[in-house]
């Protein structure tokens, strides 16, 4: 230690040590041998976070012990941190070393850990957080505005956020090129990581929709949720979900939802697809069916007309045709008639000549049967009637005893009340008389 | 005729498929047939214009520029 001799108080009675330096001398050496120790990584919660204009500073902690931690506000304005990020009790890791403030006459002295970088290391507190202020969205029902707005099939002018030298910048245009759409294509550059990331592309959208675009595309590729935690500011994601301009998101990938994913119109996986989801027409096919939307108008107008032409004509024609088709028809009518008749008549002769000859034929079986059968029965009853003659009685002996009338008596007692009376034999009658002695019989 | 204030390339795209649809059907009259046919060809119309705009080249402009020709239209609006 380079000291000037007539300065240097004397030391302590009795004490071995070297010295007594000048403070400000050893001061610059601690801080010289602190800066010489190794450069390393330590990990813990952040607590007290302050920002100054020239530093930010804040204490790194675990369970066993702390360290007071400072880091260049220049630096730290790079990181691809939001700057509510860095909250009390959120688990980082940070690169540097240990470093000292030597402090002066009007300026206190300070040991810090002086840091390089940092990453958020826990990403279930940056979860937590992102959980807590999409409900809170919700339920201010600040998702739904975006999806009732119109969105135009195809936008005349497009406003496009997204990082100058990104890769997203060429997915849009190729996107939009797939399209065939060649329009007004305003770029809103804007940094998409750093802490200055999101108040720049709250700015952008609202002069994007001011300018009077159709469409927003906010895109970005992709990257951890800590590097996204940017289009996950609430100031940021209340202006687009009041925006009165759609805006089509297309921030990180599927796995990493931000909440301007959430709160935008549309949420794209791809940059190429946000540009696609902003103009949802294919403008070359869009042309063919339009050329053939208008030929059809044209075959339907000429149909129209042709065919209404033809039908008058018709109708025109339709008279004489009509007196012609009831001529033609009145004749053949007639001629169907005649031959109808013609018909009728023979099938009477015919049926006539049918019955006539049943009629015939009956006859001449009704004659024949008959008359055989009425001599046959003729000749039996006149042998029954013969076999009943009293005649042939008396020709085998036997006689009839007869009053004067020729009624038969067949008592004795009529006989001797007659008195007189006849007996018939077979050759003739003879009278006969009673006597009184009535032994003649 | 005027153009509804709604209408826009979706609409206008849908109703041409509406009446196409209808004329196709055979069922419209001379009179229906006539009247949607002026209809679709003014809407055919507005849709190439629509196409037209999108379709001589991209114009790629800062946001800066844009706003710099909003503010230099409204001084020029603002003077006349």
């Amino acid at each position: 230690l380079a000291v000037e001799p007539e300065a240097r108080p004397d030391g302590i009675p009795g004490s071995n040590l070297p010295g007594p330096f000048p403070v400000g001398s050893y001061a610059q050496r601690l801080r010289d041998w602190l800066r010489g120790r190794a450069r390393v990584q330590l990990f813990g919660e952040v607590w007290g976070l302050r920002l100054s204009r020239t530093k930010v500073y804040f204490e790194l902690r675990d369970a066993t012990g702390a360290v007071p931690c400072s880091m260049w506000r220049n630096e730290f304005d790079q990181l691809p941190l939001a700057p509510e990020t860095l909250i009390d009790g959120v688990e980082v890791v940070i690169a540097g070393g240990p470093d000292y403030y030597p402090g002066s006459h009007t300026s206190s002295p300070s040991f810090s850990f002086l840091v390089a970088d940092v990453r958020v290391a826990g990403e279930g507190d940056l979860l937590a957080q992102l959980d807590r202020r999409r409900k809170a969205l919700a339920a201010e029902g600040l998702l739904e505005p975006q999806k009732r707005l119109a969105r135009p099939a195809l936008p005349r002018t497009i406003g496009v956020v997204t990082g100058e030298r990104g890769k997203a910048r060429d997915d849009v245009l190729a996107g939009l090129r797939r399209r065939g759409w060649a329009g007004r294509l305003v770029w809103a550059f804007a940094p998409v990581q750093d802490r200055h990331a999101a108040p720049t592309i709250t700015r952008a959208v609202q002069d994007l929709a001011a300018g009077g675009v159709d469409v927003i595309v906010v895109a970005r590729g992709g990257g951890s949720l800590a590097d996204l935690f940017a289009f996950c500011d609430e100031t940021l994601c209340r202006t687009v979900a009041l925006l009165p301009v759609p805006v089509v998101a297309s921030v990180g990938h599927h796995t990493d939802r931000t909440l301007l994913d959430d709160v935008a119109a549309v949420s794209c996986s791809t940059p190429t697809h946000a540009a696609e989801a902003a103009v949802r027409v294919d403008c070359a096919q869009a042309r063919g069916q339009l050329l053939a939307s208008g030929r059809r108008l044209s075959v339907q107008s000429r149909r129209a007309v042709l065919e209404r032409a033809r039908s008058l004509a018709r109708l025109a024609r339709a008279p004489a045709e009509h007196v012609a088709r009831h001529r033609r028809k009145l004749h053949q009518d007639l001629r169907e008639m005649r031959a109808s008749a013609r018909r009728r008549m023979a099938d009477e002769r015919g049926s006539a000549r049918r019955h006539l000859l049943v009629l015939e034929r009956k006859a001449t079986a009704a004659t024949g049967a008959g008359v055989r059968d009425r001599h046959r029965d003729l000749e039996r009853l006149r042998l029954a009637l013969d076999a009943h003659d009293p005649e042939r009685t008396l020709e085998r002996g036997f006689a009839l005893v007869e009053d004067d009338a020729g009624d038969p008596v067949t008592s004795a007692e009529r006989a001797r009340e007659l008195g007189r009376f006849g007996v018939r034999f077979g050759d003739g009658r003879v009278r006969v008389r009673r006597d009184d002695q009535e032994t003649l019989f | 005729m005027e153009a509804s204030p709604e209408r826009t390339y979706e609409t206008a795209t849908a109703r041409i498929e509406e009446i196409i649809r209808r004329l196709d059907s055979g069922d419209a009259g001379l009179r229906e047939t006539l009247d949607l046919v002026r209809e679709g060809r003014e809407l055919v119309e507005y849709c190439a214009a629509e196409l037209e705009a999108v379709g001589q080249g991209l114009e790629e402009l800062r946001l800066e520029e844009l706003v710099a020709r909003l503010e230099a239209g409204s001084r020029t609006g603002g003077s006349e």
